[in-house]
């Protein structure tokens, strides 16, 4: 494949790119000195990540999203496809990034205690991150890398280490993410200008709307309505491909970050709650809330951590909200996980460290809201049967992201567990668990 | 489970014989049918079971002496020697040996093939002295974790041998087409003339000529099923899965008793129980034995996993009717403590993509509607037993009895939302396709849905217009109608017809067909697909589909 002939970046102050987008409205991109702001040569493969967040495999439907539908009808879809825990919107775009799992990146959850700052915070700093990304290792090989991303947070944690990227906006107030619209403005503007070779794309409103559907029910049309206007948008995307002639160069990957669970006001697990009649825990346990997962710290005494902890598991555990209680490591979480992690049952939601602290009825981080939609579609030939890297018949070497690039041994993993029908008629078919002994830490 | 009471079924009865019947075996002596002589030794037939990938169970019975009839406790002790081949003329060979029988264990002989290759077809046969068995064809299982573009399975339960033919046998069997044929329980019933047949007709007479209850009996009843041509021309066709469902031992059998169970005036029921148990032993292809447990899972690949299940020999009794608080006493089981553990061991996101279950019994929940005539709801009562009472379960003898049980499963897999399981069940002698509500409350709004379920009917045995002595397809359309409104779940249910079903698995999605019987009293009935449905990956729900099988 040709190669841009581009500046490698360097450490520096950004520069910035002004371009045209629908509707008249402006969009800014920002890039490393040095990044060229013209588009490399034609002919290359051209792969796209579209992360649909929070979106549920059962509601990509040829009806209620056609064009994602058709999208998966012709690709390759891994219809067993699995989020991994924490099933939170930062770890797993860590992990598509990274192919690590927390353990090795330091990006458990959406939320953690930072023992050093005695805070409970979101992981929205970019030096959170301790493991390098597709994002800055493409670049190593002399290609382009962008990033679009709908939350500020994820603009956060990914940082400069795109060589463009797009700083979301206008944030909604609440939600605190760009509509999918003005991100899909922002993508087809890098598309149509700098056209790095890999584009990394967040579209949340799904996922936002889903964390405010009522119960699943009463706000389900809104629900619907924002998969549909997100589904309109991936197909701005992919006209966009054809009507440019890229389409035909172009690796479509679309996925979710995890899923989502609905419950009633009246199933909410409250661990801090659930200590109040022990204050000797209780004064010794942080809690990082993350929807349907709790990570809990100790922070009492080193001596009387392994008894706490186990009398504060014996507690949560008993509660007919709680499906199970983990230590970090069985589920490759790492130390900033804390000491336990307990997961809600289906229907239910963890708020802390007050009762009233989480009232989105929408949430995800326990196992119900593991299975994602996961497809490989797009117009090259890339992925189609019998024309698949020697990298993707071996499923401990799968790295959709960036095997287009390296097209074998790729040093990188996809996070996500994928089962089901095998791109390239390899070994990687429906059930299979891809098991990743070459993850690096 | 049975439609009618024991009490219910004891009436006059018009028997009916079956001599002349084309395409069904005749019975001389005993069981043994009078094409025997042509056979050979072998009459009734070749069979093969429970396919893995390196092995498949063969099995045949011999008749290796005029006394030797089933259940005689008489004939000699003899060797038979057995080989499969890659090919249907035996040039060659993969494997063979001998396996002894005897009086003890009915003549009947059970063979582990090993060594085979996985996702091949075999031809296996037997002989005894100068006799050689009929060919029969088989195949063994996909590799672990192999890939599989698709599997075939006949689907099949509740064949009556008093209430018609097994022309639904034949059929499949003529197929060509199927990795193996699930049966999902009732393959013989323990009636006796007159107790239970085709409404008031006997088409054919059980032998021996009164229920069985002991295990002279079963054997004897065994021996005579295995006579039939449609069945034994399936059984050489493809291997079956198998599990037991009540009529195997009695009627609502459970681990203390039976409704159709008199202890004392018919022995005591472990005993009986235990009769059944090794009567099926010996003469069904299924790697189980006396004192072992028949609950087991076989892999296909990585495309599907099939847990066969016992709702027999562990659960508790059954609820008076729906409004006993026993239906959801935590306590009480359908499945035991160390099955459901094993259940859910499977039922999870690891492993083979579809989590397929051999269910004997209905676990989608079902509730009496309010909207039937008292003829109807009696009709309904007769079919499944229960209750007429409106909105409570109407058949305490399935998962509806055992809430518990069944929550726990539901909530498994909405927990770890554990993705493509459906279950195979049958039983209740009508086709359904039911999604399983991860909230019967909220089913209604949200339509969640943790597996589907798809329900074969009957071979031969008796359902609802039987009952209402009325022609198919006319006053049962209401009953169907009043429930699928009232369990709105249920997409799709006939009460009338018999037949079989053919289940299609791929990667995308587990389809099944319904094909229904012409007239299930005559030999040689036809079968025409009645309709489809599908369920595609990651849904859980069941929708209609178009056409039938490629």
């Amino acid at each position: 494949m040709s190669r841009s002939s581009i500046n490698r970046p360097t450490p520096g102050r950004r520069q910035f790119l002004q371009l045209a987008a629908a509707g008249g409205a402006a969009v800014v991109l920002s890039a490393a000195p040095g990044t060229a702001w013209a588009a490399p040569a034609a002919g290359r493969t051209r792969s796209y990540v579209l992360v649909v967040d929070g979106c549920r495999p059962d509601e990509i439907t040829p009806t209620l999203t056609p064009r994602l539908a058709g999208l998966r009808a012709v690709g390759t879809n891994f219809p067993a496809a699995r989020s991994l825990p924490v099933m939170e919107t930062i770890p797993n775009h860590v992990m598509m990034m990274t192919g690590v799992r927390p353990d090795g990146s330091g990006v458990p959850a959406n939320a953690i205690y930072d023992r050093a700052e005695g805070v409970v915070r979101d992981l929205d700093r970019s030096t959170d991150l301790h493991f390098p990304t597709l994002l800055d290792r493409l670049q190593e090989r002399g290609l382009t890398t962008g990033s679009v991303l709908s939350k500020k947070y994820l603009y956060g944690i990914f940082g400069a280490r795109a060589s463009y990227r797009w700083e979301p906006q206008p944030l909604l107030p609440v939600t605190g993410h760009a509509p999918d619209a003005a991100t899909m403005d922002a993508l087809l503007a890098m598309v149509g200008g700098p056209d790095p070779d890999f584009v990394f794309t967040n579209l949340g409103d799904i996922d936002r709307v889903g964390h405010s559907d009522l119960s699943g029910t009463t706000l389900r049309a809104a629900r619907e309505s924002a998969l549909a206007d997100t589904d309109l948008q991936v197909g701005r995307f992919i006209d966009h491909l054809k009507g440019t002639g890229k389409w035909e160069s172009s690796v479509v990957m679309v996925l979710a970050d995890h899923s989502m669970d609905w419950s009633i006001p009246t199933n909410v697990v409250s661990v801090d709650l659930i200590l109040q009649s022990r204050p000797e825990l209780q004064s010794n346990v942080r809690i990082a809330q993350n929807g349907g997962a709790d990570l809990l710290y100790w922070t009492g005494p080193d001596a009387e951590r392994a008894a706490g902890m186990a009398a504060v598991e014996q507690l949560v555990s008993a509660h007919e909200g709680v499906l199970s209680v983990h230590k970090p490591a069985d589920l490759r979480l790492g130390a900033e996980a804390g000491d336990l992690v307990a997961y809600c049952r289906a229907g239910w939601r963890f708020s802390d460290p007050y009762v009233a602290s989480n009232p989105i009825p929408g949430n995800h981080g326990h196992p119900a809201t593991e299975p994602i939609p996961f497809f490989i579609s797009g117009g090259s030939r890339w992925w189609h049967p019998g024309r698949c890297p020697r990298s993707l018949q071996e499923p401990s070497m799968l790295h959709p992201p960036s095997a287009p690039f390296t097209g074998s041994k790729p040093r990188t993993a996809v996070t996500t567990e994928l089962r089901g029908p095998a791109p390239c008629g390899s070994d990687l078919r429906a059930g299979q668990t891809v098991r990743r002994p070459s993850e690096e830490r | 489970m049975n439609n009618f009471t024991r009490r219910q079924v004891l009436r006059s009865a018009v028997v009916v014989a079956a001599a002349g019947a084309a395409g069904t075996a005749l019975t001389g002596t005993a069981g043994v049918p009078a094409s025997a002589a042509g056979a050979g030794a072998f009459g009734h037939g070749v069979a093969s079971g429970d396919p893995m990938p390196d092995s498949v169970l063969l099995w045949t019975r011999v008749t290796p002496s005029p006394e030797a009839l089933p259940g005689s406790g008489l004939g000699p002790d003899v060797s038979v020697g057995w080989e499969v081949a890659a090919d249907p003329d035996f040039r060659k060979v993969v494997a063979r040996g001998t396996a002894n029988t005897g009086a003890s264990r009915d003549h009947t002989v059970k063979v582990i093939a090993g060594r085979l290759a996985p996702g091949t077809s075999y031809w296996y046969r037997f002989t005894l002295g100068q006799s050689v068995s009929p060919v029969g064809r088989t195949r063994s299982a996909p590799a672990a974790g192999a890939p599989v573009d698709r599997l075939k399975f006949g689907v099949v339960s509740c064949a009556n041998w008093q209430a018609g033919y097994f022309s639904s046998y034949r059929h499949l069997a003529s197929r060509g087409d199927l990795d193996a044929v699930l049966h999902l329980g009732d393959y013989l019933y323990e009636y006796g003339p007159g107790e239970y047949q085709a409404r008031d007709v006997v088409v054919r007479p059980h032998e021996p000529a009164h229920e069985m209850t002991q295990l002279a009996h079963y054997r004897r009843r065994h021996g005579q099923y295995k006579t039939d041509t449609d069945l034994q021309a399936l059984h050489a066709a493809a291997p079956f899965i198998v599990t037991w469902d009540d009529h195997e031992s009695a009627n609502d059998a459970w681990k203390g008793g039976a409704e159709n169970h008199t202890e004392g005036a018919e022995g005591a029921w472990s005993e009986r129980f235990s009769a059944a148990h090794q009567a099926y032993a010996e003469w069904m292809p299924v790697r189980y034995e006396p004192g072992g447990q028949i609950y087991r899972r076989l892999d296909f690949g990585s495309l599907a996993s099939l847990s066969m299940l016992d709702l027999r020999t562990y659960r508790d009794q059954q609820a008076a009717n729906g409004t006993d608080g026993a239906v959801s006493d935590p306590a009480r089981t359908i499945t035991g403590a160390a099955q459901m553990d094993w259940l859910l061991g499977n039922l999870k996101s690891a492993g083979p993509q579809w989590k397929l279950v051999g269910n004997p019994v209905m676990i989608a929940p079902v509730r009496v509607p309010s909207t039937l005539s008292t003829a109807e709801l009696a009709g309904v009562q007769k079919l499944m037993g229960g209750t007429s009472i409106s909105g409570v379960p109407y058949n305490v003898d399935q998962w509806d009895g055992y809430e518990a049980d069944r929550n726990r499963v539901v909530r498994h897999l909405r927990d770890n939302a554990v993705k493509d399981t459906v279950f195979l069940t049958g039983d209740i002698h009508s086709g359904w396709a039911c999604d399983i509500p991860a909230d019967p409350a909220t089913y209604p709004a949200t339509g969640d849905s943790v597996a589907a379920e798809l329900v074969c009917t009957s071979v031969t045995s008796d359902n609802l217009d039987d009952i209402l002595n009325v022609p198919p397809r006319t006053g049962s359309v209401a009953v169907e109608n009043a429930i699928k409104a009232a369990n709105p779940h249920v997409k799709y249910l006939d009460f009338d017809s018999h037949g079989y079903s053919v289940l299609d698995v791929t990667a995308a999605g587990v389809r099944m067909d319904w094909y229904v019987l012409t007239e299930r009293t005559a030999a040689g009935s036809g079968s025409t697909l009645s309709t489809s449905f599908n369920v595609q990956t990651t849904t859980g729900k069941v929708t209609p589909a178009q056409g039938g099988l490629a």
